[in-house]
């Protein structure tokens, strides 16, 4: 669905791990739904969805955790999906980073190295070799105790690049951080997954850390991958209610189709006055029931009438949540529905100039132009 | 830090009921063992004489290593010891691999067949430990259970010897400590971290290989503490080697027995029993010793 605006480097790159209709059936309930994905090499692809929707499931299919009930999982094109996880040339980074407790920094990296019955020479040029990608050179000796949070994922990290896997899997690599730290592992473990070019699949839950770090995102629910694409297109571009409605916050417009032609659409929202406009054609019957999400920050809060007759509407602020870099505004429509607005503060708000600015209870319109309602059939 | 340390009444108390226990219960008994260990045997009653007397006005100390020499002097005892030590060890390895299997397949179950499992475990102990190994007599001796099974079968035609030979105190220490060495190992097997052995495999270990280098060394402690507690008791075992032992099962414990009761040789009984628990005290220390350091390595256990 999104081969045609994938951005034009992946047309160039080469499939490295194909996922073919993996299905994983946990006593009669499908946790992985007939899923297809094809990772390319080289990018950081991440597996976002709620918890259960299946994302962790495939992540472990991958690693010969578990083994799928149908379909095939073909790695440079061989199929290792009914391999134990010790014949698969990837390596996983886990939630927990799972480190050797009774093993030393250096111990746990050489692991996987002395089991490849790699000379011992070499398995210490390489330890000293990833400590130094993760800079974590001093700490060799060190048992995993000892280590703060963020310097365990360093060698869990370290680990699971010594053996140079194909594919590198890290399950919820930012689960056990705190926020500052996660903001800056999440560059960090990006640059470092960079100069190594390995590729990559991550599972995670939350979607910042998806966009921050992902080349491409798949958007899991219920154990279905409902959208692949870049997190622009993801976010810009979702292609159902679910997609739109999990990744970040949305305004969702139920409605029909009124009028459908070449370069323009109208639908007539139940929850708004006036018609929703939008600025390119859609394949569509008229009457057909369909929604049209607008993100909030796309929307415009003003307490003049807007010029435009259509995307518009009038109520009330009911709630602001005032977030330091914007606001989120909660206007009641006459409807009842509630639109959530954002609202940069680009000036600094202080409490003296308290009457120019929306406030509660104030009667306020809101607009947003016919380039950013996304129409959603499913 | 300073509050932490401060004196508090209720914490004192705490901690010095342990003590006061050990005291009265351990350490005042020993004292008194050691005490008799250095008199001399006597027809009188108490049937040993006193270290401290006063003799023509004169007060004298009479520290009396008869007891010891005689310890050192006749081999019964030596070979007593090493007997002992000896059945003590290797009742302690059937233990081992015996209960580690048991223990980790327990461990490995679901949460509701595990339960059952560790109660099947515990159960027997609910019945006397005599009666118990009454009931070993009962299927060991010719014509018990056991061989009248085995010829009913027509596996052997003559029954198997096994009641009153070093074979039967092996079954006898085996099937009563077994207990012992199961449920420290199941607890720490239990408390083991499985994704510690999905990243073994992830990183390219067969499952034998992360048994031996992952979980093996991580129930250390389970499997030392384990064999502390079947080898200690072991040692001293008297009951066992008496019911279902012969004369090639000597053991301290009936060395000791007989020393006491039959012989009514209270200061040399008391010798034996000092020297077993100085034989003791070195695994109990390296025991300890790795508790210490299992603790240190697990700051937060």
């Amino acid at each position: 669905m999104s081969s045609s605006v994938s951005s034009t480097s992946n047309s160039v790159r080469k499939v490295q791990l194909q996922i073919n209709g993996v299905s994983k059936d946990f006593d009669g309930v499908l946790a992985v739904d007939n899923v297809s994905l094809d990772i390319y090499q080289g990018e950081i692809f991440a597996l976002l969805g709620a918890s259960g929707c299946g994302k962790t499931t495939l992540l472990r299919l991958l690693a010969g955790f578990e083994v799928p009930s149908a379909g095939s999982i073909l790695l440079d094109g061989e199929d290792l999906s009914r391999r134990p996880p010790y014949q698969r040339p990837m390596n996983m980074m886990f939630q927990s980073y799972a480190l050797f407790p009774h093993m030393t920094v250096e111990k746990n990296i050489a692991f996987g190295l002395k089991q490849d019955k790699m000379p011992k020479a070499r398995i210490a040029d390489k330890v000293a070799e990833v400590l130094e990608l993760v800079q974590m050179n001093g700490y060799a000796h060190r048992k995993p105790h000892q280590l703060s949070g963020g310097q365990q994922q360093r060698v869990a990290l370290a680990r699971s690049l010594a053996k140079s896997p194909k594919l590198l899997l890290l399950d919820e690599p930012m689960g056990a951080l705190d926020k500052k730290l996660r903001t800056r592992m999440q560059l960090e473990i990006v640059n470092i997954l960079e100069e190594v070019g390995v590729t990559c699949v991550m599972v995670t839950h939350d979607q910042e850390e998806a966009m921050t770090m992902a080349d491409r995102v798949g958007v899991m629910n219920n154990g279905v991958l409902s959208q692949v694409g870049t997190p622009m297109e993801v976010y810009e571009q979702p292609n159902s209610r679910m997609t739109a409605e999990f990744i970040g916050s949305v305004n969702m417009f139920e409605g029909t189709l009124k009028a459908d032609a070449v370069d323009c659409a109208e639908i007539q929202a139940d929850a708004l006055d006036c018609n929703l406009y939008i600025g390119h054609g859609i394949t569509g019957t008229e009457g057909m029931e369909l929604a049209v999400a607008v993100r909030p920050e796309k929307i415009n809060v003003s307490r003049e009438p807007p010029s435009q007759q259509y995307n518009m509407a009038r109520g009330v602020v009911e709630d602001i949540a005032y977030l330091g870099s914007h606001s989120i505004y909660h206007i009641r429509l006459r409807s009842g529905m509630i639109i959530m607005a954002s609202v940069g503060n680009i000036n600094r708000q202080l409490a003296s100039d308290k009457d120019q600015r929306i406030t509660w209870e104030d009667e306020v319109y809101v607009s947003w132009s016919d380039t950013c309602g996304v129409v959603l059939y499913s | 830090m300073a509050r932490l340390t401060s004196w508090r009444p209720g914490r004192s108390l705490v901690i010095a009921v342990p003590y006061v226990w050990l005291l009265f219960f351990f350490l005042a008994p020993f004292a008194i063992v050691l005490k008799i260990s250095f008199a001399e045997s006597q027809l009188a009653q108490p049937p040993f004489t006193n270290l401290v007397a006063v003799v023509d006005d004169v007060l004298t100390f009479s520290l009396n290593l008869f007891n010891y020499i005689d310890l050192y002097e006749y081999d019964l005892y030596l070979r007593g010891y090493l007997n002992s030590v000896k059945i003590a060890f290797f009742s302690t390895l059937f233990c081992l691999l015996l209960g580690y299997p048991m223990a980790y397949i327990i461990a490995r179950m679901p949460t509701h067949s595990r339960n059952i499992c560790l109660m099947l475990v515990i159960l027997p102990s609910w019945t006397s430990f005599l009666i118990r190994i009454y009931a070993w007599m009962g299927i060991l001796k010719s014509n018990g259970l056991l061989n009248n099974f085995l010829q009913y079968l027509g596996v052997i035609e003559q029954p198997l010897e096994i009641m009153h030979t070093s074979v039967a105190v092996y079954i006898g220490i085996v099937y009563a400590y077994l207990p012992f060495m199961i449920l420290p190992i199941y607890a720490n097997l239990v408390k083991l971290d499985y994704s510690l052995l999905e990243a073994a495999a992830d990183l390219g270990a067969q499952p034998w290989k992360s048994f031996v280098r992952i979980t093996l060394p991580l129930s250390l402690s389970g499997i030392i503490a384990g064999s502390m507690l079947v080898f200690i008791p072991a040692v001293g075992e008297f009951v066992i080697p008496e019911l279902l032992g012969g004369p090639d099962s000597l053991m301290i414990g009936k060395l000791l027995w007989a020393e006491f009761f039959n012989a009514r040789n209270w200061p040399g009984a008391s010798a034996v029993a000092v020297v077993m628990l100085l034989l003791l005290v070195l695994p109990i220390t390296l025991f300890h010793r790795y508790q210490a350091r299992d603790l240190e390595l697990k700051p937060d256990a």
